[in-house]
């Protein structure tokens, strides 16, 4: 069932151009066959261009903290679908769903972001007016 | 002996007043001279096409809904040259280092754009990469030898209810379409239509008769957001992206800090 997802959202992304929702690079560096999830703290929220960046700070089965970082749209982008600069604050606690690094680094392009209290962040929708 | 002094001095008078004058700033004070109220009141009689507009849901993205399902037509050359670029399986271009795609890409872009109606020219403000469309609407001719640049150079007129550009003279630094460079020969001409009260069709035709067997041809749809305004896009802000020069793509995740100094 999630390979169909994938399957999907790929197909849709190539069918609307996928270089150009992505505005400004390919997705090569990542890999969008795999799905991850990764839990932990917001270290800072970068809303800046051409794309946002959540650095977030993961503890390792070893204890040790290790810092994530994740692309998102750019805030224009997301700006217009109800994100704001401080959609995510540090010390938030938030698990974030990604397609990780093909290299394996501590990387990834965001998906969807779920908070403690349950609200979530997509970087998709209806633009608001 | 005196009527020559005269010339003289007329002609180095002459040479003066040329020389104050950079050869663009005359060719603007010529063509464009101060518009009058009557200039202003008669942009009210043409489609409206200002406002912040951004390619709607459907409406046709980067590669156009209307596209030929083959996309562009080539001449034997322009295959096999575009066979030879996706060989090398570059897996990006230059846009990722932040470099603007120029023309046609640039209007493709998931970004909003603004039009801007004045005496002689229709402006496009361009949010993706800060990007700026001149296009002259007030009868000049295109340049016989124009500068190469990303957006090349454009004139406009109305024709009915339709604003009709022809741009030339692009840079070699922008593509046609992905792997496929143009010559120094292409032509666009684009076709803007208002649809409806907020939407707005643009009809793109590229000629290239070094690159294309027949006019390529795509249109999209954009809605009108009167809500809306231009954001800041500096692309160097924080990009942590590239590609290098074998077209390898990557991202840096280094030093969070770095690049907002926080």
């Amino acid at each position: 069932m999630r390979r169909l997802t994938l399957a999907l959202v790929a197909v849709t992304l190539l069918a609307a151009g996928a270089r150009e929702t992505a505005a400004h690079h390919s997705f090569a560096p990542f890999n969008l066959e795999a799905e991850k999830t990764i839990s932990g703290t917001i270290k800072k929220f970068d809303w800046t261009n051409p794309h946002t960046w959540i650095w977030i700070d993961v503890s390792g089965d070893n204890g040790k903290v290790e810092t994530w970082g994740i692309e998102g749209m750019s805030p224009n982008y997301l700006g217009r679908r109800g994100w704001s600069k401080n959609s995510l604050k540090p010390g938030d606690k938030v698990s974030i769903v990604i397609r990780p690094m093909r290299d394996g680094s501590p990387g990834g392009m965001f998906v969807k972001a779920t908070l403690a209290d349950g609200r979530e962040l997509r970087p998709t929708g209806q633009a608001v007016e | 002996m005196r009527s020559t002094r005269i010339f003289v001095l007329a002609f180095a008078a002459a040479l003066v007043v040329l020389a104050d004058r950079p050869a663009t700033a005359q060719t603007a004070a010529q063509k464009s001279p101060p518009p009058t109220a009557a200039d202003w009141a008669a942009l009210a009689k043409l489609p409206d096409l200002t406002g912040v507009w951004e390619i709607g849901p459907g409406g046709g993205g980067g590669r156009g809904r209307g596209a030929a399902p083959q996309g562009p037509s080539l001449t034997p050359a322009a295959a096999a040259k575009r066979k030879e670029l996706q060989s090398l399986g570059r897996e990006d271009n230059q846009t990722a280092n932040c470099v603007p795609p120029g023309m046609p890409g640039i209007m493709g872009q998931p970004y909003p754009m603004e039009f801007l109606l004045t005496p002689g020219k229709v402006t496009i403000v361009i949010e993706a990469y800060t990007q700026v469309r001149h296009i002259y609407t007030d009868g000049r001719p295109l340049p016989e030898d124009p500068d190469l640049k990303f957006h090349g150079t454009s004139v406009g007129r109305w024709e009915g209810t339709a604003l009709v550009v022809d741009t030339i003279g692009f840079s070699p630094l922008t593509d046609l379409a992905a792997n496929v460079p143009h010559s120094d020969k292409m032509r666009i001409r684009e076709r803007f239509t208002l649809t409806g009260p907020d939407t707005l069709s643009i009809e793109t035709t590229v000629t290239d008769p070094d690159v294309l067997t027949a006019p390529y041809t795509t249109t999209r749809t954009l809605q009108r957001h009167r809500s809306w305004t231009i954001a800041e896009y500096v692309c160097q802000e924080n990009n942590r992206n590239f590609v290098d020069d074998k077209g390898k793509a990557g991202v840096r995740l280094d030093d969070p800090a770095k690049t907002t100094g926080k």
